[in-house]
């Protein structure tokens, strides 16, 4: 059964000599990564570089052609209860409310129904969508979607969550503050993060290392450490000389990619 | 649907009752008995309703239609979905719904008289082949236009296949059932007519071909009107459980 009550302790992912073909491109060649417990892990790459393919790999959507990966100490064969995912286009029901919506996964997961309901209404009103729970998601702004899409992946309460490009159709604006909600909300609970996104300033600014994936077929190019303080959701850290160098720092590396 | 106080409606309305006065007029001038006028195929419709004949031809038409479209929706429902998500089952089916789709269905009743016997069965079943196909054609369409991302999502929260059926592809394919299930009742009074005019037993149809046959072209009209009702009606009936079951759109 689904327990949502203490957040249970995060735990480390480990991807071990990962290959993965689509008939006969060569999405992954023997990509190893390690994540720690509660670490926040970026993954950037060019376009096409098989990062979408390696977190659906992890969340255990695709099988991985050779290698091995692990969460926890499970060997991923499919779906489990350990990771929640956060999707590009928020994949959302659209035939349902935002309520419904954030219920979705503990209701697979087989959860009463007023548990659902209750931990529903606590998650949303987290992600600051509170008084929004009967709004259909084509009522609500592109924002506003994925923090749905946040809060469901939050009330399964996992140990790993896994972010597929979460921000990537949602506005500048919205997104810095989202950003910072995210980053307020992994400090409450710790979890074991994977950040896929195409943007520099945004795995400098949220992780702790990023992952740099080389194009087809995809392997570990470079691994970048990100040791800015924390919190950084309230200082002004991306006006530092030091965030600049690093996102420079890791423009030198992509460049050399493309 | 428009309120019939907005512009559209009182437009629409304004264009059927031009239709009526053209009608009137042509019917007046008496260019052809086949042409009478529509105050008198009115009179007629009142008439053949109050000593009963078309409320006997429409109840029986009723009870053929309904017992013919109920099983055409559910199992074209059922078939559309399986064929929508198991290849083998579309592999094998796939040419037959193409081929019986598009194929003048009529050809096929002289067949279900000679397997049912000169009986209303016979119009149900033309109620159902009229009604099938349109439904399993739609309900597979909506299948197959499922969102990859909720099923890769359900999926993440371990939906295993029955979960996936009942949670993402029905509820996706509902709006695309729902349009065969409209697009359907309106077949289904079509195979009702043609069965019941083939066999010249009941219903509606019937009164269709005696009076055809028996020069009563007013009563003729009067019928043709009813059918036309009846289509409405349950086009109507259609589109209203379409807006009840699929509210978020």
């Amino acid at each position: 059964m689904a327990r949502v009550t203490a957040a249970p302790a995060p735990v480390p992912i480990v991807v071990e000599g990962v290959s993965k073909a689509f008939g006969a491109v060569q999405a992954l060649l023997d990509v190893h990564v390690r994540v720690g417990a509660g670490e926040f892990l970026g993954l950037i790459g060019p376009s096409g570089c098989g990062k979408t393919t390696l977190l659906k790999t992890i969340a255990g959507l695709v099988r991985a052609d050779a290698g091995r990966v692990t969460v926890g100490g499970r060997t991923v064969a499919g779906p489990g209860r350990e990771c929640s995912v956060v999707f590009q286009d928020f994949a959302l029901l659209p035939w349902a409310t935002a309520q419904r919506n954030v219920e979705f996964g503990l209701l697979l997961r087989g959860a009463p129904g007023a548990e659902r309901a209750a931990t529903a209404r606590r998650v949303i009103a987290k992600v600051g969508l509170a008084g929004f729970e009967d709004a259909y998601p084509s009522q609500l702004s592109g924002g506003m979607q994925q923090r749905v899409g946040l809060a469901r992946a939050l009330a399964v309460n996992p140990q790993v969550l896994l972010l597929d490009e979460p921000f990537a159709s949602i506005d500048e604006q919205t997104r810095r503050l989202f950003q910072d909600d995210l980053l307020r909300l992994w400090s409450e609970e710790r979890k074991t993060v994977l950040l896929v996104t195409h943007s520099m300033e945004e795995a400098v600014y949220l992780a702790d290392r990023v992952v740099v994936l080389s194009p087809r077929p995809g392997r570990v190019h470079a691994v970048l450490d990100v040791p800015l303080p924390r919190p950084r959701e309230s200082s002004d850290v991306r006006a530092t000389a030091e965030f600049a160098g690093l996102v420079d720092g890791l423009w030198k590396i992509l460049r050399k990619l493309q | 649907m428009t309120p019939p106080g907005s512009d559209l409606g009182r437009t629409g309305l304004t264009a059927v009752l031009g239709l009526l006065a053209a009608w009137e007029v042509l019917g007046r001038l008496d260019l052809s008995m086949f042409v009478p006028p529509v105050s008198e195929v009115a009179v007629a419709w009142w008439r053949l309703l109050g000593d009963g004949t078309l409320s006997r031809a429409a109840a029986s038409s009723l009870v053929s239609l309904v017992k013919g479209f109920v099983p055409a929706a559910v199992l074209g429902v059922v078939v559309g979905l399986g064929m929508g998500r198991f290849r083998t089952v579309r592999y094998v089916l796939d040419g037959w719904v193409n081929a019986l789709m598009s194929a003048p269905l009529s050809a096929l009743v002289p067949i279900l008289i000679a397997l049912f016997g000169i009986r209303d069965t016979v119009v149900a079943a033309t109620v159902f082949l009229f009604s099938f196909f349109v439904i399993v054609v739609n309900t597979l369409t909506g299948v197959r236009g499922t969102d990859r991302a909720l099923v890769e999502m359900a999926r993440v929260f371990g939906a295993g296949e029955a979960a996936l059926f009942r949670r993402i592809y029905l509820p996706a394919a509902l709006p695309a059932i729902m349009l065969g299930v409209r697009l359907g009742a309106v077949q289904a009074v079509k195979g009702m007519v043609v069965g019941e005019m083939l066999i010249s037993l009941v219903g509606l149809g019937e009164r269709l071909i005696y009076y055809g046959n028996t020069f009563l072209i007013t009563e003729l009209y009067a019928v043709i009107v009813s059918v036309l009702l009846l289509a409405l009606l349950a086009s109507q009936l259609a589109q209203a459980a379409d807006r009840a079951l699929v509210r978020w759109k």
